[in-house]
């Protein structure tokens, strides 16, 4: 019953000897265990009534296992009290039937319920399911669904307490919202409350993302955006009168609105008082609304603090971003002559706030010294809103900490001092990746073993406490990768340190890789281990972060050499089938990324790249006659051409042809330019497009030399470079095979020797699908075109191989990103005629 | 078959339990544990579940499985609070979670964890033969956060160079010294400072120059004061004849 309480003055309680206890009521335990897990025990001293009993009963309830649960003092004798506890077990779950959905969903449930067998039956499981499942299905749409639960007692074949439970649930058929009607509105037409009111929408055949539905916690919200929308148009009284829901038939319901609009208003004077760090004009210039115009409460409060935005311009983050966190922001109506509105804007600014101590917590694998170096809000600097956003976005973008679950938390707020102690809350995500594969592909079974640690801790290699199950948390890069066929095998090896040194974020990598591969032997149809074409390459590079003009540039450089070793190698690449190359580069490269948030999924920001590799100009020192070179290779080239020299004679003129292009490129000699740029920009909603430039260009110091075989650009298709023979860059343009697009020489014969000269458009669109911290998932559509040319004088940028089309990427920490493409070649391959057409990629990592 | 595998299928909680305490007693602690852990819940509620509880807790402290042992013993206390193992219990809980914590420079909430442990044995058993030991590990964790904080005010001085930001490790070092007024790190911690402001003096534009000069060589004076170390005392002194030098033109000129 609900009467309330009676006052009384609290009894006083008497001291007794616990006695006998009993147990009566209903269960299947033994009254000993019962006792025992009451806490009361015979013979102990207890007073009654007293907190000792009412303990015992906390404890029973605790247990989750009896209903009805009271205790009574039988009788006392000689200062013994002797007591009983009644309970009843509570009834377990025996059976559950569920009508009324698919089987397949009875397990989701089951598990999301808690209602796996021999779980006890209390009413608040029954209330909850119940309440759950309502709710489940109206957020599908399912207004009318109806939820039946029943419960029926059985007796257990040991005689415990167990119900059978029925669960019938009636959906119902999908309700949808026919039609929305407005009533009183004049100055802004139905089509456009109806938009206004975000989650509700009417019902459309072209509707397809988001289809009509009737949610009531929606609908209110709704309601209000409806009103907002008035306000936002200087109807600054506007209300909604009444609202009703019609049931048309059941599958649909119609929604009538009737709203008063008021009168219009507009802006009077706008004053402000309480400022004094920055002066009225400053302040107008941020709020940009004028005597005059249109009453807009909605645009007075995002200028003043727009919380849909966190990086927005208004007043509040004026100060906020100033070290005023203290400050207060106010508008108020002074005067309302008519429909003009006088504002009064009130602000109260407070002391300039200092970080006291800043802090992370949360950082199970990654080491201090790694993520303090990323802060942007250090001890005793002046507290600012965008400083801390921006800590937050690097620190995510380190990729080892879950982007989603970053947090700060301000402690000990001290107005008065001006401190505050700003808290970064971490939890740390997986950032290694492994790949191992297998397959068949170039004549025979590829086997690939690739290990990437991201977050790796070269100091603790030889501990072996510190293996969990690799030493982690230094913020370094490991790989290694290894990949063998009949015909190929590479292995590679690289390690970056981004703060070498630990003073300045200088990035330290090298890199190791070796690579042979062996041709094919006809008779066998094997490789033949003797005809071989070995590539060894060390590299090593420091890129450093710059802080001008501002700090997202990189700067970057590289030493690099490789070495290539051919042994009766011959195809149509060299004229030398034994004999070796060098080549020594130096590579310098400005980047400037400012993409956000996600590095997966980036928002907004850009990425920009240019660089530089260069050989040294031996031509100029060596002192050999390149020029008198090129003409006596032309004139060997002219005898194995001439089909009426012997064999011999032609042959030895290869033989020649080859000793001077072994000489010529004995040490290559060249340079290389590359730029790219990548903009990011969020259309509406989560659409993000992105757009991206990209030229390269290889050049040679002496023009007799030449340009070197090497280092040059295929395009065409995925991109992926796993076959990389000669330093040659593959360029990705969807909708063509790999490396098909080759320049056109003069004779309008297609080369295969790659392009020295190309530049590439693309835009895509992206939209996210998943943006969960165990699978990432978005869909892109694109439009691109590219070209590559063998020479600078034919050079056209814009004769495109052009193309489009749609694709998927996933995202999972543990593969790395994965995707497929489907583009469309508008044009046609070289020396063809018609359109390329469809044509499948695989993307493993990024590319595009 | 051997005498644990027919225990372990055995549906007697007897041969269980005596087989469970033989192998305890041979150190074969695994095994032992696996049967400790069918016959509890058969225990639960009667008077040997208590030397069951303790043997099963035990067995994992001997694992060196620390975080289930912390618990077990946890729990040990939570149910048996008059148990004459209680004192063990509470040692040995408290010493596994010690084993939990992590080096310094990472997550404390385990270190933090384990001296709250370590502080409630020591203020329950104040007469225990576990005492100095406990005392010693609780020593040896305030080390370690110690340890934490000083290095995160250090860093903040060795990247100042790039983040140009000399205000930082002062004041980190200030809150340092504040948070743990009798550390070990004292004189290097007053030298940090001292070096923050020297640099931060040095760096600055004229006009603010002189007074900054001025705030570091008070911060030598202070680093002098309490220092012994004769290498920061070499580097203190130069940076000193340095200040000097700065300042005599200040006074010169005016």
């Amino acid at each position: 019953n609900t009467q309330a309480q009676e006052l009384q003055p609290a009894p006083t309680g008497k001291k007794y000897t616990v006695g006998d206890i009993s147990v009566t009521g209903d269960t299947h335990f033994s009254a000993q265990t019962i006792v025992t897990y009451s806490g009361l025990r015979k013979g102990e001293e207890i007073i009654i009534p007293g907190d000792k009993i009412s303990e015992a009963i906390r404890k029973l309830w605790k247990s989750n296992l009896f209903r009805d649960i009271n205790i009574y003092l039988l009788k006392t004798e000689d200062n013994a009290a002797f007591l009983e506890i009644r309970l009843f077990d509570l009834p377990q779950l025996k059976t559950l039937e569920i009508e009324g959905i698919k089987k397949s969903k009875k397990k989701d449930i089951i598990s999301e319920n808690n209602l796996q067998e021999g779980v006890k039956v209390t009413e608040n499981l029954i209330t909850t399911t119940k309440n759950y499942l309502t709710n489940k299905y109206q957020k599908d749409g399912f207004y009318n669904t109806k939820v039946i639960i029943t419960t029926t007692e059985v007796q257990d074949s040991i005689n415990r307490a167990a119900v059978n439970m029925s669960l019938s649930i009636d959906k119902g058929k999908k309700v949808k919202v026919s039609e929305i009607n407005f009533n009183g509105n004049e100055a802004i037409a139905d089509s456009k409350l109806r938009k206004a009111m975000k989650n509700t929408k009417q019902k459309s055949f072209i509707r397809i993302l988001k289809r009509s539905k009737y949610i009531k916690a929606d609908y209110k919200e709704d309601l209000e955006s409806v009103i907002d929308k008035f306000k936002e148009n200087g109807y600054r009284d506007a209300r909604v009168i009444s609202d009703s829901i019609t049931h048309i038939d059941n599958k649909n319901i119609a929604i009538d609105i009737t709203v008063e609009e008021g009168e219009l208003y507009y802006f009077g004077d706008i004053s402000f008082i309480g400022n004094t760090i920055y002066n009225d004009e400053q302040l107008k210039r941020i709020l940009r609304i004028n005597k005059g115009d249109i009453y807009n409460g909605v645009l007075l409060e995002k200028r003043i603090a727009d919380h849909t935005k966190p990086d927005a311009v208004d007043i509040t983050n004026l100060y906020q971003n100033n070290g005023y966190l203290f400050s207060t922001i106010n508008p108020v109506e002074t005067n309302t002559v008519g429909n003009v509105i006088d504002m009064e804007i009130r602000i109260s600014e407070g002391k300039p706030v200092y970080f006291n101590s800043v802090s992370v917590v949360g950082n199970d694998v990654t080491n201090d010294r790694v993520i303090y170096r990323e802060l942007h809000t250090r001890p005793g600097q002046l507290y600012s809103k965008a400083n801390v956003m921006r800590t937050i976005r690097e620190l995510s973008q380190l990729g080892y900490f879950d982007a989603e679950q970053m947090a700060t938390n301000f402690n000990n707020p001290n107005p008065n001092e001006g401190t505050i102690d700003l808290e970064y809350g971490v939890v740390e995500t997986g950032s290694s990746q492994v790949e191992l594969q297998g397959g068949y592909g170039g004549g025979g079974f590829i086997g690939t073993l690739g290990l990437s640690f991201n977050n790796f801790s070269l100091k603790n290699i030889f501990n072996t406490d510190a293996y969990k199950p690799v030493p982690r948390g230094d913020g370094q890069k490991l790989a290694l990768r290894l990949q063998a066929s009949r015909f190929y095998q590479t292995y590679s090896f690289s390690f970056t340190e981004p703060w070498m040194g630990g003073k300045k974020p200088v990035q330290f990598s090298t890199s190791i890789s070796h690579s042979a591969q062996f041709l094919y032997e006809p008779r066998t149809g094997n490789a033949d281990r003797d005809k071989r074409f070995n590539i060894t390459g060390v590299t090593v590079g420091l890129a450093k972060r710059l802080t001008v003009p501002d700090d997202y540039f990189t700067l970057s450089q590289a030493v690099s050499f490789q070495h290539y070793n051919l042994k009766n190698y011959n195809t149509g690449l060299f004229t030398f089938g034994d004999g070796y190359s060098n080549n020594l580069a130096y590579t310098i490269g400005l980047t400037r990324n400012n993409t956000f948030n996600d590095p997966v999924f980036p928002t907004g920001g850009s990425n920009f790249s240019v660089s530089a590799k260069l050989s040294l100009p031996y031509s100029l020192v060596n002192g050999v006659d390149y020029d008198q070179l090129i003409v006596e290779r032309d004139q060997w080239l002219e005898v194995q051409a001439d089909p009426n020299n012997s064999q011999i004679i032609r042959n030895q003129a290869a033989k020649q042809v080859g000793n001077i292009d072994q000489e010529r490129y004995k040490w290559l000699e060249f340079y290389k330019i590359n730029m790219k740029g990548d903009w990011y920009i969020n259309l509406v909603d989560k659409l993000v497009v992105k757009s991206s430039v990209e030229f390269g260009f290889l050049g040679a110091y002496n023009q007799a030399r030449g340009v070197i075989p090497f280092e040059r650009f295929f395009m065409g298709g995925d991109g992926l470079g796993s076959y990389s023979l000669d330093g040659r860059e593959a360029i990705a343009l969807r909708g063509y095979p790999n490396q098909s697009l080759q320049p056109v020489d003069d004779q309008n014969f297609t080369t295969n020797d790659g392009g020295t000269i190309y530049n590439k458009f693309s835009m895509e669109l992206r939209y996210p699908i998943s943006m969960s911290q165990s699978a990432k998932i978005f869909v892109l559509g694109f439009v691109e075109g590219g070209v590559s040319y063998n020479d600078f004088k034919d050079y056209n940028p814009f004769n495109l191989y052009r193309s489009s089309g749609v694709g998927v990427r996933i995202f999972m920490p543990a593969f790395g990103l994965l995707g497929i493409d489907f583009g469309y070649g508008f044009d046609s391959l070289p020396g063809e005629t018609k359109a390329n057409g469809w044509e499948p990629h695989f993307i493993i990592g990024q590319q595009f | 078959c051997s005498e644990y595998q027919k225990a372990l299928k055995s549906v007697d909680t007897a041969t269980k339990y005596n087989v469970g305490e033989k192998l305890y007693n041979a150190g074969k602690y695994a095994k032992a544990n696996k049967l400790f852990e069918q016959i509890l819940p058969a225990y639960r509620g009667k008077p040997q579940a208590e030397k069951v509880s303790y043997l099963n807790a035990k067995s994992y402290y001997e694992e060196k499985d620390w975080y289930l042992a912390s618990h077990k013993f946890e729990r040990f206390m939570d149910a048996y609070p008059n148990s004459e193992k209680l004192e063990e219990a509470a040692f040995l809980s408290a010493k596994s979670a010690y084993m939990l914590s992590p080096v310094f420079s990472k997550e404390q909430h385990e270190t933090k964890h384990a001296i709250e442990k370590l502080q409630l044995f020591i203020n329950l058993f104040p007469e225990s033969e576990f005492l100095q030991e406990a005392n010693g590990l609780v020593k040896e964790l305030d080390l370690k956060l110690e340890t934490k904080a000083f290095s995160i005010a250090k860093q903040f001085n060795t990247i100042a160079g790039f983040t140009r930001d000399f205000h930082a490790p002062m004041k980190a070092m200030d809150n340092f010294i504040i948070d743990f007024p009798g550390t070990v790190y004292r004189e290097e911690a007053l030298y940090i400072k001292f070096d923050s402001a020297f640099q931060l003096a040095v760096n600055s534009v004229y006009h603010k120059k002189e007074e900054r000069l001025k705030d570091a060589k008070l911060y030598y004076n202070n680093f002098k004061k309490s220092s012994s170390n004769p290498i920061f005392i070499e580097k203190a002194d130069k940076m000193n004849e340095v200040i000097d030098e700065e300042l005599e033109n200040y006074s010169t000129k005016s």
